[in-house]
């Protein structure tokens, strides 16, 4: 966890009473099993509801099961990637858990503050102060000094919250129904204690801004990757389980087979490369995701891919490394990995995931290079987009994906045809009469068979690296810029800082952001043409040792720029950015 | 349809008088029997002497990295059930490297025949011990200690459930053939272990050692005997012929049948559901 922080000035400065607020962070805090997440993911589907934006993360304990709970949520009038730095509504259930969350939760004057009655615990320093009365409420029931079951203390603070925010009850008994609809013993009692809660003392309240008015949706970025697979016509998936990343395989084992499709959980990350490469071998759009740990089993498959030019999709969910390193805290660290691993010299593109929506617009990308240019890409997601469940607006027209160049009999070139100038050839399809052939990771000839002449092994590389040439002149509008095009201070960051940063340069306006959405090959051109007139530069990732910074440095001139890293597992924060870019210690 | 047919134009590079060579023509006669379309047939390989079979058949042949043959078979008769899909590869590919792939593919019953020449030693690198390398053999390289006792194969699919399992001689022509038809025919995971010798880095008579060390079953046995299969599996000389074969449509193994394994072999209780989600 990040050391304590003193509230920043921005913090100090809260809106006007009486007013609506365009956003609204709510921090919710207890025990494991006290519904914290449930609590969490119903606030977020009235919101969405209510036309509203917002995203909601969730922080556990690094053995996964059991321990202490948080939910950031945030409500907000527009699109936010970002869960926001000052908490205008905190519940929490047990001080003592609180302490796991040093700097998740950071009070200001306005905030509602909503406790157990019977805690008798301080409220610590670091999380700064309310001028509000905090509101204390019996969420707990004690017999002889100790805690009983009693009603759902996760439907008591909806209800409280629901009247903080003045949210109609009628809408959270229906998603309340929506959500347990199939135990109607479950949510019996749960209504009996929404309503109980309901008519009996009220909290202060805080306003929102109204939303768009239409319905919009909410899902997590796993959900996101998974739906944006098939969207993108992926049929055969495999995958073994593995924190944060298990989501995309248990979305994809509801919803593939319904878009006809198939899933397997095999029985290890090697095991699920090899089918995915079997299955795209037979010609079907296949993929498979993992976290840290799987894509280091995977790399000797992603190099297969590659030699054997059989199209496959990585997703990788980043979490904080090496080895089982933490595996439910976020890191940008597997950026070296994806590009890099691997023995001998074999092309791969890589892309990153900016946030939710984004995902699903990444993962057609992704499938779209990999039929297209035959070989393996890389999706680098990571802990925090993956988990956190983010609202969005109706999907958008997309532009086609390309599907595989095939073979036909009396086409002509061998399978590694070498005459061509993007080294891509007509993929051959079993059941394709005429078309058999050898497809190998050793080292082949034009026509698949085996070889050690080095003339060809050259020739051969140059015919696969080719097609990172074709997929940079495709992908070199693959970014996104933030801020104002003349200021004078430059940032370069990708993947889950998009929704930090996106939010920093609307408070900052001497800032401008480059995010590159095709890591590999780098938007070179693109950014090159960005950096123009920069006054200084500063590259801002989540990893130790700026994997960024030096990748960037490998394929440009970066001297004079900065390289601000920090790990940690936890996301960034904008008063944290603030500080990281005044040159504060780490 | 003729053996030739399924042919490569690639001339093999093993050695002369490898048991692989019998193989490769016992293999293709027997797709020359099933009369299977090149076009839909799919042979796949992992890394070793034996690996280097489908770049010698005419089909769509995968030749991938060590070991993981079995996953991408899977893979791809999962994505495309209408190509008859055979694994080959040597001892060292499938039960040393790959060996944790082999009981899952078995119990995904997936319709593959794969087909393991066992020489009992890694050739490709030139000697070392393999799995199944026996205990008296003169290691070239890989010296092991005497408690360091081979796998049997035989014993280890037939435990994880295998419904057909079979196995023969590399120099068994006729049998070859007629055993690999069989086994392609069979609609589920089908296993056939073949002895193949190593002319080069065995002891010298090592091949014709084995085969003088074989029996075919008698006429009277009965392959839907378990335990038939895991006595034929124990013998001390080695059984050939088709030792196990379920009827594809009797599911699962009766426990009753095996009572040392009757606790893997339990059925699966009917799930409950749970839906504690109000207690998150």
């Amino acid at each position: 966890m990040s050391a304590v922080r003193a509230p920043d000035e921005a913090h100090r400065q809260p809106p006007p009473r009486g007013t609506s607020h365009s956003s609204l962070t709510l921090a919710l805090v207890g025990s494991g099993g006290d519904g914290v997440a449930l609590l969490g993911d119903l606030l977020l589907r009235m919101a969405a509801q209510l036309g509203l934006h917002g995203m909601m993360v969730q922080s556990y304990g690094p053995q996964i099961r059991g321990g202490e709970s948080a939910v950031i949520l945030r409500v907000a009038a527009r699109e936010v990637g970002y869960e926001g730095d000052r908490t205008d509504v905190f519940v929490c259930f047990r001080l003592a858990d609180l302490r796991r969350f040093q700097g998740a939760v950071r009070l200001h004057r306005d905030s509602v503050v909503i406790l157990e009655q019977s805690d008798t615990q301080e409220m610590p320093e670091w999380i700064g102060r309310s001028e509000r009365e905090t509101f204390r409420y019996p969420f707990a029931r004690f017999e002889n000094g100790i805690e009983v079951p009693g009603d759902p203390k996760n439907m008591l603070a909806l209800a409280l919250v629901c009247k903080v925010l003045g949210w109609p009850a009628a809408l959270a008994r229906e998603t309340l129904g929506q959500r347990f609809g199939h135990r109607p013993d479950v949510l019996a009692r749960n209504l009996a204690a929404f309503d109980r809660a309901l008519g009996g003392p009220s909290p202060s309240e805080v306003r929102i801004a109204p939303g768009e008015g239409k319905a919009l949706f909410a899902e997590t970025g796993n959900e996101a990757i998974a739906r944006g697979a098939i969207e993108a016509g992926v049929k055969f998936f495999a995958g073994y389980p593995i924190t944060p990343s298990s989501e995309i395989m248990e979305t994809l084992m509801d919803e593939l087979p319904v878009a006809g499709g198939r899933v397997v959980q095999a029985e290890d990350e090697i095991a699920a490369i090899g089918m995915v490469l079997g299955a795209s071998f037979g010609g079907v759009p296949s993929m498979t995701a993992t976290s840290g740990p799987g894509l280091s089993l995977m790399t000797e498959m992603a190099g297969l891919s590659s030699m054997a030019e059989i199209p496959a999709v990585i997703v990788d969910c980043q979490r904080a490394g090496p080895a089982t390193g933490m595996p439910s805290r976020t890191e940008q660290s597997d950026l070296n990995h994806a590009i890099y691993s691997g023995h001998g010299d074999f092309p791969r593109a890589v892309l990153g995931v900016f946030d939710v929506v984004h995902a699903r617009d990444v993962m057609h990308r992704a499938v779209h290079l990999a039929e297209k240019y035959q070989l393996p890409v890389f999706v680098l997601s990571d802990a925090y987009i993956a988990q956190r469940r983010q609202i969005r607006g109706p999907v958008g027209e997309r532009p086609p994906i390309s599907r595989r160049d095939l073979w036909s009999p009396g086409m002509g070139p061998a399978r590694f045809d070498l005459s061509g100038d993007h080294g891509v050839t007509p993929f051959r399809v079993p059941g394709t009469p005429d078309g058999t052939y050898l497809a190998a990771g050793i080292e082949h000839t034009e026509e698949g068979y085996p070889t050690a002449d080095g003339t060809l092994h050259h020739r051969m590389n140059r015919k696969r690296f080719q097609k990172l040439d074709a997929i940079a002149a495709e992908t070199r509008e693959w970014f996104r810029v933030l801020g104002r095009a003349d200021a004078a201070k430059g940032l370069v960051a990708w993947g889950s800082q998009y929704g930090l940063l996106d939010e920093w340069v609307g408070r900052h306006e001497d800032y401008r952001v480059f995010l590159p959405e095709i890591l590999h090959p780098f938007p070179l051109g693109a950014f090159e043409a960005w950096r123009e007139r920069l006054g200084s530069l500063a590259v801002l990732e989540m990893s130790y040792q700026g994997q960024l910074y030096r990748y960037l440095a490998g394929i440009t001139n970066l001297s004079g720029a900065r390289s601000i890293t920090r790990s940690g597992g936890m996301p960034l924060q904008i008063g944290e950015l603030e500080r990281l870019l005044e040159g504060e210690e780490r | 349809m003729k053996a030739k047919d399924f042919r490569s134009p690639l001339e093999p590079v093993w050695c002369t008088g490898c048991g692989d060579f019998g193989v490769l023509k016992g293999l293709t006669q027997a797709l020359a029997d099933l009369e299977i379309p090149p076009e839909r047939l799919a042979v796949i390989s992992g890394i070793g002497c034996s690996s280097r079979l489908p770049g010698y058949t005419r089909s769509y042949a995968f030749n991938s990295v060590h070991g993981r043959a079995l996953p991408i078979a899977t893979g791809l008769k999962l994505s495309r059930p209408e190509i008859t899909t055979l694994v080959v590869g040597g001892d060292g590919d499938g039960f040393s490297i790959g060996l944790g792939h082999l009981p899952h593919a078995i119990r995904r019953n997936v319709d593959l025949t794969y087909v393991v020449l066992d020489n009992g030693i890694y050739g490709l690198t030139k000697g070392q011990s393999s799995p199944t390398t026996e205990v008296d053999f003169k290691r070239v390289r890989g010296l092991a200690g005497p408690d360091e006792r081979p796998l049997n194969p035989v014993l280890l699919v037939l435990s994880s459930g295998c419904g057909y399992v079979a196995r023969t001689h590399a120099g068994m022509l006729p049998h070859l053939r007629q055993t690999v038809r069989d086994a392609i025919r069979y609609p589920g995971f089908s296993f056939v272990h073949v002895l193949a010798g190593c002319v080069t880095y065995q002891t010298p008579g090592y091949a014709q050692e084995i085969y003088q060390r074989c029996d075919e079953v008698p006429a009277e046995y009965d392959p839907s005997s378990f335990q038939a299969a895991m006595t034929a599996a124990c013998a001390e000389r080695f059984q050939l012929g088709v030792l196990y074969r379920r009827d594809p449509g009797d599911g699962p193994l009766d426990a009753s049948e095996a009572p040392g394994l009757a606790g893997i072999w339990q059925p699966r209780p009917a799930r409950v559901s749970e839906d504690a989600a109000h207690e998150e």
